[in-house]
């Protein structure tokens, strides 16, 4: 049985002529935690946002599962994307609302839950990310690291099949970002959920990633695929010398 | 996230027994799904208060399917049971619930909530220390500006020209035309009621003087300044509220820069500055709208019309309103960059500090108009 979950078939992405990264090819398999990897400017974010029909590709499509989320329809992506939670950069909290509030507009907007039901599940969810206690917090009277697990709260409020993260460790100490690593192997485990992750750091890629993509700016291409370690150790030159810190990110 | 394969139709169910008389057993059955009804933690409670027990057992090997709502139930049950000082022992959890289950229970460690304010006493106190806290907040901004703009006044003050430049324009020529448009209106508005009430006694012909007068001496720069603050009030407030939320104003100070420098005084200046000018223009506009009713009505010529304001009004009519019209840009300056960097750091707040700002400047307008009009009365002016 096929257990690809997400499968990008010819992908070309481009700014109105100037082509981004063409030729992409790949899938993702369910339980895995994929990383998409490169340098600055290598279209890594740009990749995240066509998976997430933020943006259109020039050319090729994206599926989900055996359906095209490209081709469909305005009521079929959101059917799709349904299944997905997502963790962005900045946390993108709302920063008018509690985390409490944050995590529950979601259930709230998809689900028939009754309120105590919804302030449980709630409840729970901030607690797996360590955040119990903190429901009628503001965003901004958060650290970033808590900004980024409540952000992490919310992306799974619907139980996603396929989280997608966007810069984990960005603006974290790496302490802070090792932390956050470990919590989404756990979520992983524990939820069995597909994580997409983009990153340039090194260290969670090596530390969390099944497998990895490498996007390379310069031929504009995906360079390499695999294991981490693996791509680390035997990868092309320059897929060696990211992980050997000789390409800044 | 979706467990044990296909949603069965069976329902949650939770069965509870004894196995003697020290042990409370709940063995749970079935889809344990958010999207179904499931049994509440509470039966446990309900049932130990019925009958205590020394210890439970809580059996999950009959769950065909679960997400979220299991994970929840077991939560809820594992804590109420702790509370009540009951050993839980777990039998058929599948794996991934049990790593969840450490998961939450590796991380939760709540803060103290802060104590709920209670009493009269206590909220007075709250309102108290708050008001004081503002009036502190509202002398340091009015001694930082003042300080900023002695420094702006000597060359010192850091600020980026072009900015400047910018905020002329914006709050200048860019608000042209609906300062014609609203004083225009009122110019109408004035010479309408002038006309109406001055016919009662034959003496329609002094509407000229009227419009002229009450244009020139207060209602162009008021009705200018009102217009302002609903425009570049709210949008410095906006503006520095939205700089806050995105910490571009810890930016400036980390990196030595007075907020008070490079943002409120080349917003006070540049209101302050153009203020006369558009009041000018809205002389204009007004006395042209009075005009139209007049020359219409009273089938006037437009140029005996002019001539007659021109007759009435004196330079001190226009000089004071133009004076008026800096105080009031001022006004609006410091109204809204005050509530602008006041805000809290959310998006909500911007909203807020854009209406307070309206608000705060429309009112500041109206009381130095007051003001203004007690001091001219008084000197005879």
């Amino acid at each position: 049985m096929d257990d690809t979950i997400l499968r990008v078939r010819d992908l070309t992405m481009a700014f109105g002529d100037r082509v981004l990264v063409e030729g992409l090819d790949f899938g993702i398999r369910r339980g895995e935690i994929y990383v998409v990897m490169g340098g600055s400017g290598c279209g890594k974010s740009t990749l995240l946002r066509h998976l997430l029909g933020l943006q259109e590709p020039a050319v090729g499509e994206v599926l989900y599962g055996e359906e095209s989320f490209t081709r469909a329809g305005p009521a079929d992506r959101e059917r799709m994307l349904r299944r997905c939670g997502v963790l962005y950069q900045g946390s993108a909290l709302w920063t008018s609302m509690t985390l409490a509030e944050n995590v529950a507009l979601p259930i709230q907007q998809f689900t028939d839950l009754p309120p105590e039901r919804i302030r449980e599940v709630v409840e729970l969810k901030l607690a797996l990310v360590g955040l119990h206690g903190f429901e009628s917090f503001h965003p901004w009277e958060l650290s970033g690291g808590m900004q980024k697990r409540a952000g992490l709260a919310r992306a799974i409020a619907l139980d996603p099949e396929i989280l997608f993260i966007d810069e984990p460790s960005a603006s974290l100490d790496p302490p802070t970002g090792r932390r956050l690593d470990r919590l989404i192997l756990e979520l992983r485990d524990a939820l069995g959920t597909t994580v997409v992750v983009v990153t340039h750091d090194v260290a969670s890629i090596l530390g969390i990633g099944t497998r990895a993509l490498f996007l390379d700016a310069e031929s504009r291409k995906a360079l390499a695929e695999g294991p981490p370690a693996e791509l680390r150790d035997h990868g092309p030159g320059k897929v060696r010398a990211f992980f050997a810190g000789g390409l800044s990110p | 996230m979706s467990r044990g394969g296909a949603p069965p139709d069976v329902p949650a169910a939770m069965e509870l027994s004894r196995e003697g008389e020290a042990t409370l057993v709940a063995r749970l059955t079935g889809s344990w799904r958010l999207a179904g009804a499931l049994p509440e933690a509470a039966l446990l409670e309900r049932e130990l208060d019925q009958a205590p027990a020394a210890a439970a057992r809580i059996d999950a090997a009959g769950v065909a399917g679960w997400d979220t709502g299991l994970v929840v139930f077991v939560w809820s049950a594992l804590e109420s049971l702790r509370a009540r000082g009951v050993p839980v022992t777990r039998d058929g959890f599948p794996p991934a619930l049990e790593r969840m289950l450490a998961l939450v229970q590796e991380t939760a460690h709540p803060p103290q909530p802060p104590a709920p304010a209670r009493g009269l006493l206590v909220r007075t106190g709250r309102l108290a220390l708050r008001a004081r806290e503002r009036a502190w907040d509202l002398a340091s901004f009015v001694g930082e500006t003042t300080q900023a703009l002695w420094r702006f006044l000597t060359r010192r003050a850091r600020f980026r020209g072009q900015d400047l430049g910018l905020l002329l324009d914006g709050a200048g020529p860019g608000a042209l035309p609906i300062v014609a448009l609203v004083n225009f209106l009122v110019g109408i508005i004035l010479a309408f009621v002038g006309i109406t009430q001055l016919r009662r006694f034959g003496a329609e012909y002094y509407v000229a003087d009227i419009v002229g007068i009450a244009v020139a001496r207060d209602m162009a720069a008021l009705i200018t300044a009102v217009v302002l603050a609903g425009r570049s009030g709210a949008a410095y407030a906006a503006q520095l509220a939205t700089m806050k939320v995105t910490q571009e104003i810890d930016a400036l100070r980390t990196l030595g820069i007075s907020p008070t420098e490079f943002l409120v005084v080349p917003r006070l200046v540049a209101l302050t500055l153009m203020m006369p000018f558009l009041t000018l223009f809205a002389d204009l506009m007004g006395i042209l709208g009075g005009a139209a009713v007049g020359t219409t009505m009273m089938n006037q010529a437009l140029a005996a019309y002019l001539r007659q304001t021109a007759q009435s009004v004196t330079s001190g009519d226009v000089v004071g309103g133009l004076a008026k019209s800096a105080v009031y840009g001022a006004l609006i300056a410091l109204t809204g960059t005050a509530r602008g960097l006041e805000a809290e750091r959310s998006s909500e707040r911007v909203g807020e500090a854009a209406t307070r700002a309206v608000v705060s400047g429309v009112v500041a307008i109206i009381a130095a108009c007051g003001i203004f009009q007690y001091v001219f009365f008084l000197f005879g002016w």
